[in-house]
């Protein structure tokens, strides 16, 4: 990792539990500006919790967590709600708004916070759509698509408000492998065109493979591994054992 | 755990719901009254919460009335006061059950209605999404439900006042031989304006309350389906008990007024 980029996301002894349940124990590391990081771990780890500190859907019990140069822990709600301007979170379950159409969906963040005639609006959520494949399906309802179309159009909201950070939580979970790949090429296209930072959250060591500068292993509420997916396989114990489970050998 | 821990962690549960719920009441009573208003979302509340109940407070306020003039005129017979039937019927309808039953029915309906739906977003992440996408899931989801029962739930009243009075008046027609202007005059001799105003302003606090109870135990669901049909049960369960509790000191209030 190199000292010039600028920090995106800056995490120190963050502390996080829910009741008698620690999930995140002192977390601590940094993702600079542009780069992809995959974060890896077992299922019930902490790894959506984490995701949820980046745009203050959650805060640390101590500790502080530092996103585009602002302290997320000491925003207001207008602080936060232009904090979450700059950061688009795309959801496990992709989270479209049944009652809205396709079109409705990604124009929602633009109506929040844009202002857009009518025309332009339309325009640009049609660009939206054509960019992550799906022309022409504004006028559809979410429970007409699939689940790997769900997931473009989460992509699509998501990239409405040109994010400089994008969150995916587990973006391939429960799609078939095809699918799966698709999406994963849709976001290494869309993180390349963009330039965001990009923060992956997944137990699928295909998305690692394919989208991580670095991966990091959660593990007991703390990063057990920070590096690339080759040193990681080279590891004994629990990391390497799980990323040799995925297939993935030096 | 013991006797003693089990029932200091229900309690404590109890406490911390009670103060979540106060809270998201305090947060949603100040956000109905501030702008931005979202009055097209409150439009289509008010067409699912109370168009659609329209027909299901005059049905249950038509044969309510009809019985009431019934029992009434059966007891009041034992007495030969049948020809008072309207002064009773009216009141019982305008001061008392008008409100109560149409909260209960529609309270149960509605209630479950907006607990389920928001149960479901909840557990989807899309209340998280609103979040996420820098709204607020008070202003966006909460409010327009709040307003949508506040206009409506009086709106029923009334109807089901009215409809329940033109029961009362079809039984003591066919039935008790009465002519529909003498009921109906009757019906009007002792009641005054604070008897519908007392009937309105409850039905204006229960819908505040059913708003409350439903929006706040379909944010806080969990669990999936299985999550989500708990909450919509507890939301019917607490809308009745809370009407009828919430009847009994606003009885009290108005008739203290």
């Amino acid at each position: 990792m190199s000292d010039e980029r600028p920090i995106a996301i800056d995490f120190f002894e963050v502390h996080k539990s829910f009741g008698s349940k620690d999930v995140l124990r002192g977390l601590t590391f940094r993702v600079e500006r542009g780069e992809t990081v995959v974060v890896l771990g077992g299922s019930g780890s902490g790894k959506s919790v984490l995701l949820k500190h980046i745009n203050g859907l959650l805060k640390p019990d101590s500790g502080a967590v530092v996103v585009l140069g602002r302290g997320v822990s000491h925003l207001n709600e207008p602080e936060l709600i232009e904090l979450r301007h700059r950061v688009a979170y795309i959801f496990q379950q992709s989270a479209l708004f049944d009652s809205l159409s396709v079109g409705e969906n990604v124009a929602y963040p633009l109506l929040e916070h844009g202002s857009l005639r009518e025309d332009e609006l339309d325009e640009k959520v049609a660009s939206l759509l054509t960019r992550v494949g799906l022309a022409g399906t504004e006028r559809l309802q979410p429970a007409e698509l699939s689940g790997g179309m769900r997931k473009r159009v989460a992509i699509a909201r998501g990239l409405a408000v040109d994010p400089e950070v994008i969150l995916y939580d587990e973006p391939t979970a429960g799609l078939d492998p095809l699918t799966g790949l698709a999406i994963v090429s849709l976001i290494r296209e869309v993180t390349r065109e963009s330039g965001a930072t990009s923060l992956v959250v997944t137990h699928d060591l295909a998305v690692a493979r394919e989208l991580a500068d670095r991966i990091a292993f959660l593990e007991e509420g703390r990063f057990s591994f920070l590096g690339s997916l080759s040193d990681a396989a080279q590891r004994p114990g629990s990391v390497g054992d799980f990323v040799r489970a995925g297939g993935i050998h030096v | 755990m013991g006797l003693a821990g089990r029932l200091y962690d229900l309690t404590w549960r109890r406490v911390r719901h009670l103060g979540s719920a106060s809270l998201l009441s305090v947060a949603t009573l100040s956000s109905m009254v501030t702008p931005p208003f979202e009055w097209r979302a409150v439009l289509v509340q008010l067409e699912g919460i109370g168009v659609r109940s329209a027909n299901l407070a005059a049905v249950i306020a038509l044969f309510t009335g009809m019985v009431l003039a019934l029992q009434t005129a059966y007891t009041l017979a034992a007495f030969g006061a049948k020809l008072y039937i309207g002064e009773v019927v009216g009141l019982s309808l305008v001061r008392e059950l008008g409100p109560v039953l149409t909260a209960l029915m529609v309270g149960g309906r509605v209630g479950a209605g907006i607990t389920a739906e928001l149960g479901s977003m909840t557990v989807s992440e899309q209340v998280e999404a609103v979040r996420s996408l820098g709204a607020d899931p008070i202003r966006k989801l909460v409010v327009p439900r709040m307003w949508a029962l506040v206009i409506a739930l009086p709106l029923l009243v009334l109807l089901a006042d009215a409809t329940g009075i033109i029961g009362g008046m079809v039984i003591s027609t066919w039935e008790l031989g009465l002519d529909p202007s003498f009921y109906l005059s009757h019906v009007l001799r002792l009641m005054e304006y604070g008897d519908f105003f007392s009937g309105l302003g409850k039905s204006v606090f229960f819908a505040v309350a059913i708003g409350i109870i439903a929006c706040y135990n379909g944010l806080t669901a969990e669990g999936g389906a299985d999550g989500v049909g708990r909450a919509t049960t507890n939301t019917v369960v607490a809308v009745a008990i809370t009407v009828l509790v919430l009847d009994f000191f606003l009885t009290k209030f108005f008739l203290w007024l």
